[in-house]
């Protein structure tokens, strides 16, 4: 296969025109004939090279002849196969370097490009990442933005328009996140609360923690339906949202090779059972250490959630061995955190104003834990108390307040049965506010007694009672907690619970309850720091106003620009408002102004313009004030810019960008949406499913920081790895769930992109793999292949694995059968063949699963419900390479690697630029590619790529 | 000024609680002479089986396998041969176009122009608290439902935020506090606004922008109109059916839309039943949807189909019956909605778009349970003379040049 010469374009004019960028932006592609000679020359060697085989009658439905009479076609697709060398093929004639310049030229200059916008509306990402380093939070709230992207491929895409909900929900995030910042009623008290409680469950799962020395020693739980079940701490509560520092006091126990991972979720009580539960895992802590150790995670946590665990490791199940799984001692909650005092958004808003604040608070030694071991039920907590119908001894009315739902109320049956009516009466003697009960079986059980009907009537005296306040039914059967809702509160002294109607096996008359409890509306009182600025001075609030305007809008701004800033802020502060409260309005508005969410903003100077630009493609921020002072003190020449850039790749902020772009290039962010079966790929847990995605974020994070050759997105003999993921590809010796470099040998499958477990995943649909898709998927992210859409009225049929149909391949080779799809198929699928040997979940596979048919309710089993089919065959052939299977795919990919930098070049220039590449703009991120593999690096290919982007807003 | 007692009339007759602690005060109010009318659009994203959904007997609704067993059988009627001209194949992106009509939106220069519950929603929406509730299954940002601007409107996916919405407690202090605080910071921006046109040449970037803030001012102005009415009282029936949260979802979604037409909440809904490449669960069926939709005619796979088809049909056979049992002036709930179910594609499997499976319900209209026409006739016009039945006049709606009168003959 011939390959492009070296100096078929003028890479060097190219790179002198990125450093003299601020002068002599378009010297890109200066060196070239004019446009008028070029037509005539390249539509005579596009007659020359390839008439032959796509002339009238072309081949593979490609008629040049015909195609070149049409005044306006598109001509991207001759382009990209021009300039990628997929045309004409290897074992054709040849055109020179300077032929191939002339054609590419040529249909560049003639395509009739697309208008693009000027400007787009910043991403709710960038927005979120923005306010936060304006006001020196940490705050995750882009969730509460709806997404806007659409089908487009990037969150920058220009043709994305600002909406009004878009805008509204701006208005209110940037509430939430000034109030956050700046809390009128003061910052809440750090504290300290220890616990070793966990709350009880079903009594199915009860079975897998058990008391151990002064804790609890928790095994490995996969409920019923394959779902990871795990165990609250539930006499803590976060008193607000903030940032908590979990300690776990934990080790080991076993002597078993490998770490135990205990998973840290957050998330309201699921009662029962095998459900999936509405959790956010939140870290994972990797328990080797066979001694008592600390092991702290900072989580950010709200108000109504709990910390749960979940245990992992598949040594542990207790069952065989009663001593073995994650002995947690005590769990230590500090929070909620402030790093420093006064807190930092204070001295990044206010600068150096004076604050009036409350004295520093406590700091952690002088702090005094708080140990939430007991339960107290909420009636104990306003002194209320209860009365019941009648009881059976040893289930008293007082076990419906214990906490458990183990224990529990029961009517009397022994000697006699109590007749009915059976009712429960609640006494509030303080009168406090009630807003409803909250009500739960008991667990476990045959049912009797759960009731199905209730009234509820409330009394002044405890003996006139009136009309029910509120009436219904309950669920049977079920262990969550059943909320009964007052239409209005009552402050009433007596609530009864009348039973109406209960369960009963026998149809004696019975009623139980696992737990019965007044909801009352009070929250607990958290004492507050206020910090407030200590000023009333107007020019102050301006200095505030255009201080935080410099940062947010990367521009200096007039007096005259900024005065409706300064009168919305001035009013605030004349309507007796506080200093900081008139800062946050004024604040708000500019965070809501087309200056901040439009861009390119309205900058005083292009130095100002290009490190907006700069900060926005490489940390989705405002510039910091390195970057500011910059452009404040000269124009930025291209060497110091290539600075910054080196500086801001190394900040971790750049974080964001990387996650962001693989998030979007290797479309990583429909992940979480796809279940694989557990059906089928039993190992497949909350574990996996957290490390996979990081791995391809640590990997290429890696490649950047490192500047690795390109070529490693295609293979490499190593990849960001921990003891799951090792486990999940079959890689021994990795121990513990920190993620590290882990090197392994060349018959290892693994390295580059196409064999990480979420790029495999992530083109299934859980089930089966779908070598079109797969191919699809690599043709358009790694590889660049142009594709055109399907013909019109084919029969899309996805292929099936089974064990009496035809052979998966022998399905999906049809489409040699049809011309019209074979053209474009035969540079997709076979790209998809090679990874016949990857499971849905990136696992490796030798033979296909079947799944087995199974009846009644699906029960989770290591061993999953599956035969094993036919053998993979992964052989195919990509542009007269033949491969076996993924290790020759990969060595058919590497024999280009300008392709695959051309592809990385491409997208990067989507992401940060908003619209795709024109076909000129593509000839010059072609130039700005190495020659040599060996230089063609990834960190280098980005900083070029941002700089030729830079350029091009100068045009 | 007429206009406002007769929002604040309607005001205060949305805050009727449904629970009947206060028939006093439903009598003290005056009587509506008619009862509002409501609009509701479902489009199946991933269509139906037609071997299933069309009868096979002419103006036989008992010849379909799945609308056999309809409910409010005399109250619905299904269309066939209906179409979006110019997009006769498409992909996934028809969705878009379900409502507006706007051929080749799989296009990489496709915009396209509002959608027939936007102008439904412009016209009758005034007179609630909200003026339509966009719904979806998924969090993906974007549905049927498309602005003036052809901008998407996001749909809401998340059903306890939707009653959270619709029926929860406000904090009216600080809501007030909040709209009066947005008010200062939108007069702000407008000033700026002003200053940025005299220094910016780009004139399309500030509109994008003003016309933006704009109808932020407006709704500003609506909440604050809305603000001395109180949300209806509404017990939550919400399903918490983790197992089929696909079906819960859908179940959920018309529970929604039922309590939100009854208490007069909003008049225009639509749900847009999108879908995710991985797999759902609805009784007796397991599989990737999107996956299960391309069957190619096989018989293993159009199965499970199949069920997940009949389950989405049950729900909304239970809606409407649901819709059905509520009096509502001198009918039912169901006689003043109209109840559209359709989709964006007429066959998945091999991504066509022609004979788009559609079903019209409720709304009062006289309705003939089988119409076929008999050339493929633009689906706008069934927009269109939806839009006439509400009293909206706009002469022609995307490909919908004339009333057909499909629905009233």
């Amino acid at each position: 296969m011939k390959k492009i010469n070296p100096q078929m374009i003028s890479v060097a004019v190219c790179i002198a025109a990125l450093i003299a960028i601020s002068t002599e932006a378009n010297a890109g592609c200066q060196g070239f004939e004019s446009a008028n000679s070029n037509q005539v020359e390249g539509e005579k060697l596009l007659a020359v090279y390839c008439f032959d085989c796509h002339g009238e009658g072309g081949e593979g439905g490609l008629n040049l002849v015909g195609l070149l009479e049409k005044d306006n076609f598109d001509g991207t697709f001759l382009f990209e196969n021009l300039i990628t060398a997929k045309m004409p093929p290897s074992d054709m004639e040849q055109p020179s370097v300077d032929e191939k310049r002339v054609m590419l030229k040529w249909l560049a200059e003639r395509q009739k490009e697309m208008a693009q916008n000027s400007f787009r509306r910043i991403s709710r990402h960038e927005f979120v990442h923005s306010v936060n380093d304006l006001l020196g939070t940490n705050l995750n709230m882009a969730d509460e933005i709806p997404e806007d992207r659409g089908t487009n491929d990037f969150d920058s895409d220009r043709r994305i328009q600002l909406s009004k909900e878009q805008l509204v929900s701006y208005f209110t995030v940037a509430d939430k996140m000034l109030e956050y910042a700046f809390p009128v009623d003061g910052f809440p008290e750090e504290r300290i609360w220890i616990t070793n409680k966990l709350k009880d469950s079903h009594e199915t799962y009860n079975l897998y923690v058990r008391d151990y020395k002064d804790g609890t020693l928790l095994s490995w739980t996969r409920a019923n339906n394959g779902n990871s079940y795990s165990f609250f701490f539930d006499n803590f509560e976060p008193p607000v949202a903030g940032w908590y520092d979990l300690t776990f006091d934990a080790m080991k126990v076993g002597a078993f090779e490998g770490d135990v991972s205990v998973q840290i979720h957050a998330g309201k009580y699921y009662y029962a059972d095998d459900r999936p539960q509405p959790q956010r895992l939140l870290d994972v802590i990797s328990l080797g250490n066979r001694q008592l150790e600390s092991h702290s995670v900072r989580v950010f946590l709200n108000p109504g959630e709990n910390v749960s665990v979940h245990c992992y490791s598949q040594h542990t199940y207790r069952k065989k061995n009663p001593n073995q799984g994650a002995y947690i001692k005590q769990l230590k909650v500090r929070g909620p955190i402030q790093d420093q005092w006064p807190p930092k958004s204070y001295p990044i808003v206010f600068g150096e104003l004076p604050l009036k604040s409350s004295p520093k608070p406590a700091q952690n030694k002088e702090l005094e834990p708080t140990v939430v071991s007991g339960f107290q039920s909420n009636l104990k907590k306003i002194g209320g108390n209860l009365t019941v119908s009648s009881f059976q001894k040893g289930m008293e009315k007082e076990k419906m307040q214990d906490g458990s739902n183990r224990t529990f109320w029961h009517t009397r049956f022994e000697p006699d049965i109590a007749d009915s009516p059976h009712f429960v009466i609640l006494e509030n003697p303080r009168q406090v506010e009630i807003e409803g009960l909250s009500y739960a079986t008991w667990s476990g059980g045959n049912g009797n007694g759960q009731v199905q009907k209730f009234s509820v009537f409330v009394s002044d005296d405890g003996k006139t009672w009136g009309d029910p306040v509120v009436e219904g039914d309950l669920e049977i059967r079920l262990a969550n907690e059943q909320p009964i809702p007052f239409t209005k509160p009552t402050t009433k002294r007596f609530i009864k619970f009348l039973i109406n109607e209960s369960f009963s096996l026998d149809g004696r008359s019975l009623a139980s309850i696992g737990k019965l409890d007044v909801a009352v509306g009070w929250k607990v009182d958290h004492p507050k720091n206020k910090v407030l600025v200590d000023s009333t001075s107007s020019d102050d609030l301006k200095r505030v106003i255009r201080q935080f305007a410099v940062r947010a809008f990367s521009s200096d701004l007039s007096d005259n620009e900024l005065e409706p800033y300064f009168s919305l802020g001035l009013s605030a502060l004349q309507e007796n408002q506080e200093f900081t409260q008139a800062a946050k309005v004024a604040m708000k508005a500019m965070i809501g102004s087309p200056r901040f969410l439009i861009v390119p903003g309205e900058h005083s100077s292009s130095s100002h313009s290009r490190v907006a630009e700069l900060a926005r493609i490489l940390w989705l921020s405002v510039p910091d004030d390195e970057l500011i002072g910059l452009s404040n003190a000269s124009p930025v020449s291209a060497e110091v810019l290539a600075g910054q850039i080196e500086r801001m790749l190394s900040d971790e902020k750049s974080d964001r960008m990387i996650d962001s772009f693989c998030a979007q290039w290797l479309n990583l962010r429909s992940w979480r949406t796809i279940a694989p079966s557990l059906k089928l790929y039993p190992q497949y847990d909350d574990l996996l499913n957290y490390y996979l995605p990081m791995e391809t974020t640590a990997y290429l994070r890696h490649l950047i920081r490192e500047d690795l050759p390109v070529v490693n997105l295609i293979d490499s003999n190593f990849s960001i790895l921990n003891q799951r993921l090792a486990e999940h590809y079959g890689i021994g010796g990795v121990v513990g769930q920190q993620m590290r470099k882990v090197s392994f040998s060349s018959e290892v499958p693994r390295g580059g992109l196409l064999t990480m477990g979420s790029v495999l995943k992530v083109t299934t649909d859980g089930f089966d793999t779908s070598p079109i898709l797969r191919g699809a998927w690599i043709s358009k992210n790694i590889v660049g292949t142009p594709l055109s859409p399907p013909p019109e009225e084919v029969k899309a049929i996805e292929p099936e694995h089974g064990k009496t149909a035809a052979t998966l391949k022998e399905q999906i080779e049809q489409h040699k059968s049809n011309p019209a799809c074979y053209a474009c198929h035969k540079s997709i699928d076979p790209y998809g063949f090679a990874l016949e040997n990857f499971d849905a979940t990136g696992g490796w596979r030798t033979k296909y699963r079947v799944e087995k048919p199974h009846r009644g309710t699906f029960q989770f089993r290591l061993d999953g419900y599956y035969d094993l089919a036919q053998e993979v065959d992964a052989s195919g052939e990509i542009g007269n390479q033949e491969f076996e299977n993924i290790f020759g795919l990969k060595q058919a990919l590497l024999l280009d690697h300008k392709k695959v930098a051309y592809n990385f070049a491409k997208k990067f220039f989507e992401f940060a630029h908003g619209c795709k590449p024109t076909l000129n703009q593509r000839i010059d991120l072609f130039n700005l590619i190495e020659n040599d593999p060996d230089d063609c690096r990834l960190r280098d290919l980005i900083k070029k790529v941002v700089m030729y982007s830079l350029a091009g807003e100068e045009k | 000024m007429n206009h406002t007692s007769r929002r604040d009339f309607l005001k205060f007759g949305a805050a009727l609680p449904l629970a009947l602690h206060s028939l006093d005060l439903r009598k003290a109010m005056p009587k509506r002479t008619t009862p509002p009318r409501r609009v509701m659009f479902i489009c199946n994203s991933l269509g139906f089986y037609r071997p299933n959904f069309f009868p096979s007997v002419r103006g036989d609704l008992s010849s379909s396998k799945y609308l056999a067993e309809m409910k409010t059988s005399n109250k619905l009627t299904v269309f066939q041969n209906l179409f979006h001209p110019g997009m006769e194949t498409s992909n996934h992106d028809s969705e878009k176009s379900f409502l507006t009509g706007v051929p080749k939106p799989e296009s990489s220069s496709f915009s396209n122009s509002i959608s027939v519950d936007q102008v439904l929603a412009q016209q009758i929406g005034k007179e609630t608290r909200f003026p339509f509730l966009p719904l979806s299954i998924y969090d993906r940002g974007w549905g049927c439902s498309w602005n003036n601007r052809g901008v998407a409107i996001p749909p809401m996916h998340d059903e306890t935020k939707v009653f959270d919405k619709l029926f929860g407690k406000e904090d009216l202090l600080a809501k007030r506090k909040q709209i009066a605080n947005d008010q200062h910071v939108v007069n702000c921006l407008y000033r700026d606004i002003k200053t940025l046109e005299k220094l910016s040449g780009d004139v399309a970037k500030i509109d994008s922008y003003r016309v933006v803030i704009a109808e932020l001012e407006k709704q500003l102005e609506h909440d604050a109109f809305w603000l001395d009415a109180q949300k209806p009282v509404v017990a939550n029936t919400l399903s918490t059916n983790v197992e089929f949260a696909f079906s819960a979802k859908i179940k959920n979604m018309l529970e929604l839309s039922k309590l939100a037409f009854q208490t007069d909440s909003t008049r225009v809904i639509t749900f847009s039943m999108d879908w995710i490449y991985g797999a759902i669960k609805v009784p007796g069926a397991t599989g990737g949807w999107h996956t299960l939709s391309h069957h190619g005619g096989k018989k293993d796979v159009l199965e499970k189909l199949i069920r997940i088809e009949i389950d989405i049909i049950q729900h909304v056979n239970k809606f409407l019956a649901d819709l059905d049992q509520i009096k509502e002036g001198d009918g039912t709930l169901l006689d003043y909605t109209t109840v559209v179910l359709g989709s964006n594609f007429g066959d998945a499997s091999n991504h066509t778009c022609n004979n788009l499976p559609t079903i019209v319900a409720g709304g009062g209209f006289n309705h003939q349970s089988h119409s076929v026409s008999e050339r493929p006739t633009p689906l706008c016009n069934l927009w269109l003379e939806i839009l006439n039945e509400h009293n909206v006049d706009v002469g022609r709606f995307g490909s919908g040049s004339q009333n057909l009168n499909l629905l009233s003959n």
